[in-house]
């Protein structure tokens, strides 16, 4: 059986395009675990509230980029508060505490989304609308620069990791809590700003899928699980290898529905993660310690 | 047989008994609604053999009770006529075998890991079944008719309500009393060491993995028969019981009644569904967001459940 | 400058410390002597309030610090140097330096005056200053976490076993380094087993056995007699 090259190309596009978007939610999931041991279940639900919000402020303003700036800053306030409320008290208890107590919130989340919000989905519409040809298809400029802007953030990210001071408070914070309160740096303040990050990095992850297939109050779910993933099969913690692994597990999926619908296509991801706990259990993309 | 001991089948015998009564006396949503909490409950206490004695959190029971429901769909629609103990059979053996499958992998990871690739599994299956349209009915689900009660040779009724409600109750006591010699047996106890200190249990010499995989699989089977007698009672099998909500919300009636009791499990379901009456009367369909909140908060300040905390106040 | 007055410490159910009163005063630099496992790095944690006390009280500068959060402890000037050194092995040694460094209210000058200072007295952390610090020796991890808790500006250091584990060569560089720290008029609690080097530069020396302190004396008394020396240690 051969493979037309178009359709294969296509499918790299869309698999990098869902890759970054799916990157953008891993790195904030992986960011938080990494420093506090939290495993965030409601963190599809912050994606998805981040969506609502953006639209909410779209239909009011009819401002794409006013809309993504204000999910970003309204759910990164939701995410301070939440750590501060929830979260904090859990400190040193067994991080599977966490991740029932974040489960309640995202069962909270979720219900508030489809109370405020009704079933009905709705529209944010792409800030720029043209097209370009790419084979048979009309392929979306939106997309692509959804690529970019997400790349673009976890750029951002990056660079305030490695060389600004909060992020060596970060870093310092992630590898020894202990030792980085002693040098002075105010760790819970560190935490909730981490978790502030995250959930704003997921805001904005919702906003930009926003346009592609509309926002409801389901898709967090879908998108958790994924995250999860990638979160496992990066090793958790590890910000590079989840970018990494969000890409790959993207493009695997986006080839295997070349063949199955893009529901079964998710069992391919399912299969790497197995494999991936049972041969490489610190992740793919880092040596497993002997 | 000590005072304790003798105290606790006082009032087992009280509660089983008004278990008994209750559907002739109870209106019949109270009845229904009794059912549905032995059922629900029978599916939290299989899950507390994992989590409350084993110290292993599983995000994905729901597999082995949509399972369970498949299995019993299976028999009721493909044999003629339908049979009562072949549905409970074949949901067994569904379960099991993934319960097998499962076990076999996660058991192989600790903590936060197990969580997650139990959650993985379930959602294997949900993908399956919701997408093998042409076997499982795909979103739909399968309907089917409830099997008579049969014994050969000595009694051929249909079911009512009531007596349904018996029959769920005589499979759920005979289910907690099983779990409760499992527990209380050698093996429980190695469990429970596990529990405590999973490397010194390998230190003294135990297999820890097979008692671990031994564990998830009895679990599994457990949770399977809940799924079946689901099944029976409201006559269909759809792929929602097997989304990781369903897990998750076993995980909570756990958390609320107190893990390692597992009576406990079964006050959890009971306080969960009278919860969302309560709530759905104010909140309608929007009931999980005050529960999600009672939830929320038991974690954080009551990590013992109901159970535990009611304990503690007695011993003081 | 710092008193602790009575402190008991629980490591969950295991008492630890049964009452432990130490003074340091103002430039002054302390030893700590005792065997292993009497309680003398507990004391440290306590102090830094990485443990908490369970009774007891604990002061500094006058103002009660006992329970207080470590963060909050380092940034009213006291630096804690762990006998596990614990350097942040992904970071770079610039920025395990930052991590004591970037506090605010440090102007830019202060700033590489600090570093200046530091990479003068350790110039082997200049040189690698943009490896990571899990690739350093043992003797250089140690420099570091001296050199990051010198970053703080600290009234007080609390040293644990600083020497432990390092070549004679590196024994005579902690030892300057103390001297340079006293010279500049930081109090020290130092930890040691190397009784010689804590005789040379403490000008007192507590004795712990069995989570309390037993003994209290002038170094230099110690220096000419050392039966007790011999009584707690048993060298």
């Amino acid at each position: 059986m051969t493979i037309p090259f178009d359709l294969l190309l296509i499918q790299v596009i869309n698999g990098i395009v869902t890759g970054m978007i799916l990157a953008l939610v891993a790195s904030g999931l992986t960011l938080i675990f990494g420093i506090m041991d939290v495993v965030n279940f409601a963190h599809g639900e912050l994606f998805m509230l981040g969506a609502y919000l953006g639209s909410t402020v779209f239909l009011t303003t009819g401002n794409f980029w006013l809309a993504l700036g204000a999910a970003v800053m309204g759910i990164g306030l939701l995410g301070a508060v939440i750590q501060t409320t929830t979260l904090r008290p859990l400190l040193g208890r067994d991080p599977l505490t966490t991740i029932l107590a974040t489960f309640g919130l995202s069962l909270v989340l979720q219900n508030y989304a489809l109370w405020q919000y009704g079933p009905v989905p709705r529209k944010i519409n792409e800030p720029i609308t043209g097209h370009f040809s790419l084979f048979y298809l009309e392929y979306p400029w939106y997309r692509l620069l959804v690529a970019v802007l997400s790349a673009a953030i976890i750029g951002g990210l990056w660079l305030f990791m490695k060389y600004g001071k909060y992020g060596i408070w970060i870093r310092a914070t992630t590898q020894d809590r202990v030792m980085a309160a002693a040098m002075g740096i105010p760790v819970p303040l560190v935490h909730t700003v981490v978790f502030a990050i995250g959930a704003a990095m997921a805001a904005a992850s919702g906003v930009l899928f926003g346009p592609l297939t509309g926002v409801n109050h389901a898709m967090g779910l879908d998108f958790i699980l994924r995250a999860f993933i990638v979160v496992v099969v990066g090793g958790m913690g590890n910000l590079g290898g989840s970018i990494l692994a969000a890409i790959f597990l993207s493009l695997l999926e986006a080839f295997a529905s070349i063949w199955v619908s893009p529901a079964q296509a998710v069992i391919v991801s399912f299969v790497v993660l197995i494999l991936t706990l049972l041969f490489r259990p610190t992740g793919l993309f880092v040596p497993t310690p002997k | 047989m000590t005072r304790s001991a003798a105290g606790y089948w006082i009032g087992f015998a009280v509660v089983l008994a008004l278990l008994v009564v209750a559907p002739l006396v109870l209106p019949e949503f109270w009845r229904r609604f009794v059912t549905e909490i032995l059922i629900w409950g029978l599916l939290a206490m299989s899950l507390d053999l994992l989590i409350g004695y084993t110290g292993m959190v599983s995000f994905g029971h729901s597999a082995f009770f949509g399972l369970g429901m498949y299995g019993a769909a299976a028999a009721l629609l493909t044999v003629r006529p339908p049979n009562l103990w072949l549905a409970i059979l074949y949901g067994l053996v569904g379960a099991g075998a993934v319960a097998v499958f499962v076990a076999y992998f996660s058991t192989r990871l600790r903590d936060i890991y197990f969580a997650i690739t139990t959650l993985v599994f379930s959602q294997i299956f949900y993908v399956i079944i919701f997408t093998w349209t042409e076997v499982t009915g795909g979103e739909n689900g399968l309907g089917f008719s409830q099997p008579a009660f049969a014994i050969p040779g000595v009694v051929s009724a249909r079911f009512t309500p009531v007596t349904l409600h018996w029959f769920v109750l005589a499979v759920v006591t005979v289910s907690y009393l099983g779990l409760r010699r499992i527990t209380q047996s050698p093996f429980g106890m190695v469990l429970q060491s596990i529990r405590e200190n999973e490397p010194r249990t390998r230190a003294i010499g135990y297999h820890v993995e097979r008692y671990k995989i031994v564990a998830v699989m009895l679990s599994g089977l457990f949770a399977g028969l809940a799924g079946v007698l689901y099944a029976l009672q409201n006559k269909f099998a759809a792929p929602d019981f097997v989304f990781f909500l369903v897990s998750g919300e076993v995980v909570v009636f756990n958390v609320m009644g107190g893990m390692g009791t597992l009576v406990g499990p079964v006050a959890g379901a009971a306080f969960f569904f009278l919860l969302r009456e309560l709530f759905s009367r104010f909140f309608t369909e929007y009931y999980l967001i005050p529960v999600g909140i009672i939830f929320t908060l038991m974690v954080i300040f009551v990590p013992q459940g109901l159970l535990g905390f009611l304990r503690r106040r007695l011993n003081q | 400058m710092l008193s602790v007055q009575n402190v008991h410490t629980y490591y969950g159910k295991s008492h630890i410390l049964h009452g432990v009163s130490i003074d340091v005063g103002p430039g002054e630099v302390v030893g700590l002597l005792g065997r292993n496992g009497v309680g003398k790095s507990t004391t440290l944690k306590t102090i830094m309030g990485l443990v908490r006390p369970s009774e007891g009280t604990i002061t500094f500068e006058g103002r009660s610090v006992a329970g207080a959060a470590p963060y909050h402890l380092a940034r009213l000037g006291i630096a804690y140097v762990p006998e596990d050194r614990r350097i942040f092995r992904l970071l770079t040694v610039l920025e395990n330096l930052r991590t004591g460094l970037d506090r605010p209210g440090v102007p830019p000058e202060r700033r590489d005056a600090l570093l200046a200072k530091v990479y003068g007295s350790f110039p082997v952390l200049r040189e690698r200053r943009n490896q990571a610090g899990g690739t350093l020796s043992g003797g250089e991890q140690q420099m570091l976490a001296i050199a990051r808790a010198m970053m703080l500006e600290p009234k007080i250091i609390l040293l644990d076993e600083p020497t432990e584990g390092l070549m004679p060569r590196m024994v005579a560089q902690i030892h300057e380094i103390i001297d340079v720290l006293h010279g500049d008029g930081v109090a020290i609690l130092l930890v040691e087993q190397n009784v010689r080097l804590t005789l040379e530069v403490s000008s007192r020396v507590y004795f712990m056995e069995k989570g309390v302190v037993r003994h209290h004396a002038p170094a230099a008394d110690l220096r000419r007699n050392d039966a007790v020396i011999h009584q707690y240690l048993g060298v």
